[in-house]
């Protein structure tokens, strides 16, 4: 007999989720649905009517992690739909906020992560926040990390949190000389930490998934070697930072893409049944509680060719480079394999970015009303907006954002797994759930308005 | 630039109305003309995992926080708060990630003062943009005891940029009433 357990909210992530499993009487799910529970805000609507310069100010607000991400899409579907070209430069400093972004939030989620894993070669879990070696240097390392990809992001973008330097159109102003050798000095400083980072990351990843048995809330859980595995394909757009509808060849196809509503794909409503109070942290729901992820969940279920997919660093290494493994020790495996990538990729924008060059478009179109989209390689994965401009007026505005792929393929990587490592696959994901909430986007006839607008 | 030895930080969403009080608040102390030692940081709402890598025991000395604060208060009253005020946070996830508790961590070694501003409304999860009069009008003030914190006399200089911007800002957001 199947029994239901519930994980309200996951924890060590951002935003608010939850996990409704059914189990077998071994304790393995047969099937998991993870859905968020942030309730859904309007930023669609509220685009809709202003001007395309005020977009990227609220896109980057829609989330606190990876607000150059949005601040980025937003204004490049903006230029999508007026068809304007940036100057090279321009593209060089967004290149370099995107990296700097990608490796600090990379870093955010080692701390998010290093919880979960053993110090090799002892049975003893790390506390990123000890005072003790060898974890005290690995969390001064990772706050270093951050520091210099902050710092880069500040002097190319302007700010260090919130981007404001990128406009329609290019950016405001480019950096100077010497502004350009500290981002090189801090890039070189950062790309041998990232290596050992790196190293460390990988180390103790493969550790921890080579174990026979880990430690959840003190008891011994099996560890399967095909953890967080799917067959659901992937999706990506760019190596490291994305693509737009003003590409020669874009890799994405607008038309390849359809939403299903969150009713027609999560369990309905049944009642939990099984209990671990000593499930960190503060347990699982109380037994008897009533769970309803089909009217609960708050994201659509986006599909590309008909099913969802998974976004992220794996997906990228996957479509660009080759990578081949499964599951969530090679997804995180993956999302350090990343780290280098960064600054190598930083170091080459850095040679090619002229301090004189022009940053900013000879002339700005006004927008005739067409439909244009921009991807970015977010840390998270592909963010996608789309947006129709016209007469220098917003008309239609819409986000999709990495975890709304994440949040079905991840439902079904859970199959298989002992319940108590659904957050163990889950985290792998490196979810943002609160901006996952921001957009459904379909009419009342239940159909996709993007696709609607294309007709 | 890294590691200043004052550090102003304002938090918050602009898109919730209200919570945009302490973004609000550096946008009109980024126009004035402070000492290089002085960063004033628009932290929006990546301050628990952004601030901290932009201070350093070593040379930072003293931590200005602006956000709105829920006192009780008039809406638009101003309160200035010790970290031992504070609820303290807990370590769960990113986003709800609470400032309170890595201050607590870092009190003896960096001055901090928080200063709060009793929000009307925060529309938290819809939408707005704007902030209510009431905080509006508390925006000058706030820059006020800032400067007084940080002990920065901007003079006279400062209420006439003040009342120009004030007008600028009147305009900008279609309001009818010009001081």
């Amino acid at each position: 007999m199947s029994k239901v357990v519930e994980i309200s909210p996951t924890t060590r992530h951002e935003g608010h989720s939850k996990l409704v499993l059914k189990v077998n009487d071994a304790g393995i799910i047969e099937k998991g649905n993870w859905c968020s529970i942030t309730p859904v805000r309007g930023v669609e609507k509220l685009a809709v009517g202003k001007t395309p310069e005020q977009v990227p100010k609220i896109a980057s607000r829609v989330c606190g992690i990876c607000p150059v991400a949005h601040c980025l899409a937003g204004i490049e579907a903006m230029e999508a739909s007026i068809k304007c070209e940036i100057p090279k430069d321009a593209q060089m400093l967004r290149h370099i906020v995107q990296l700097g972004n990608r490796c600090h939030s990379i870093a955010l989620h080692n701390i998010l992560l290093l919880p979960d894993y053993y110090i090799p070669g002892t049975e003893v879990k790390i506390n990123p926040f000890t005072a003790e070696e060898p974890v005290r240097s690995v969390a001064k390392r990772i706050q270093r990390l951050r520091e210099i990809s902050q710092t880069i992001c500040q002097i190319a973008g302007g700010e260090a949190i919130h981007p404001s330097n990128p406009r329609i159109g290019g950016m405001y102003r480019n950096c100077s000389e010497q502004a350009k050798t500290k981002m090189y000095d801090l890039a070189k400083e950062g790309l041998t930490l990232a290596h050992a980072q790196a190293e460390f990351m990988i180390a103790v990843i493969r550790n921890y998934h080579k174990r026979d048995f880990v430690d959840v809330g003190g008891k011994k859980i099996p560890m399967p070697k095909d953890l967080g595995f799917h067959n659901q394909g992937y999706l990506a757009t760019h190596a490291f930072y994305g693509s737009s509808s003003l590409d020669e060849c874009p890799s994405w196809d607008i038309n390849r893409f359809k939403e299903a509503r969150p009713y027609d794909w999560y369990m309905g409503e049944m009642e939990v049944s099984l209990e671990d109070a000593s499930y960190p942290v503060g347990g699982t729901t109380k037994m008897g509680t009533k769970t309803n992820p089909q009217m609960e969940a708050c994201t659509g279920i986006p599909m590309y060719d008909g099913q969802p997919v998974e976004v992220g660093p794996r997906a990228r290494l996957v479509t660009y480079k080759n990578y081949d493994e499964k599951g969530t020790c090679g997804q995180n495996i993956a999302r350090q394999m990343e780290y280098q990538d960064c600054f190598y990729e930083m170091l080459d924008c850095i040679d090619a970015l002229n301090p004189a060059g022009k940053v900013i478009a000879d002339f700005i179109p006004d927008g005739d009303g067409s439909l244009g989209w921009a991807s970015n390689e977010a840390p998270r994965g592909t963010d996608v907006h789309i947006a129709r401009v016209k007469d220098w007026k917003v008309q239609y505005y819409s986000m999709l954002v990495p975890t709304t792929w994440n949040f079905a393929t991840c439902s079904a990587a859970l199959t298989g797994a002992p319940w108590q490592l659904a957050e163990v696959i889950m985290r792998g994901y490196d979810p943002c759930v609160s901006c996952a909430t921001h957009m459904i986007v379909i009419d009342e006839d239940n159909r996709l308005v993007a696709q609607k607008l294309i007709q | 630039m890294l590691y200043p030895e004052i550090v102003i930080v304002g938090c918050g969403n602009p898109l919730f109305a209200d919570d945009g009080f302490g973004p609000a608040v550096i946008e009109e102390l980024q126009k004035l003309t402070l000492p290089d030692n002085v960063a004033v940081i628009d932290a929006g709402l990546g301050a628990p995992h952004f601030i901290f890598t932009l201070l350093d025991p070593e040379v930072t000395k003293k931590l200005v926080i602006v956000d709105c604060a829920d006192f009780g208060a008039e809406p638009g009253s101003i309160t200035r708060l010790r970290v031992e005020d504070l609820p303290p946070g807990s370590y769960r996830d990113a986003h709800s990630w609470d400032i309170a508790e890595p201050l607590q961590r870092i009190k003896d070694r960096i001055e901090i003062t928080v200063i709060g501003c009793q929000p009307k409304r925060v529309t938290d999860p819809e939408m707005e943009i704007g902030l209510s009069d009431e905080v509006l009008k508390a925006i000058p003030k706030t820059v006020r005891l800032v400067l007084e914190i940080i002990g920065v006399d901007y003079g006279t200089t400062i209420k006439c940029l003040q009342e120009e911007r004030q007008r600028g800002t009147a305009k900008s957001c279609g309001s009818t009433e010009t001081s």
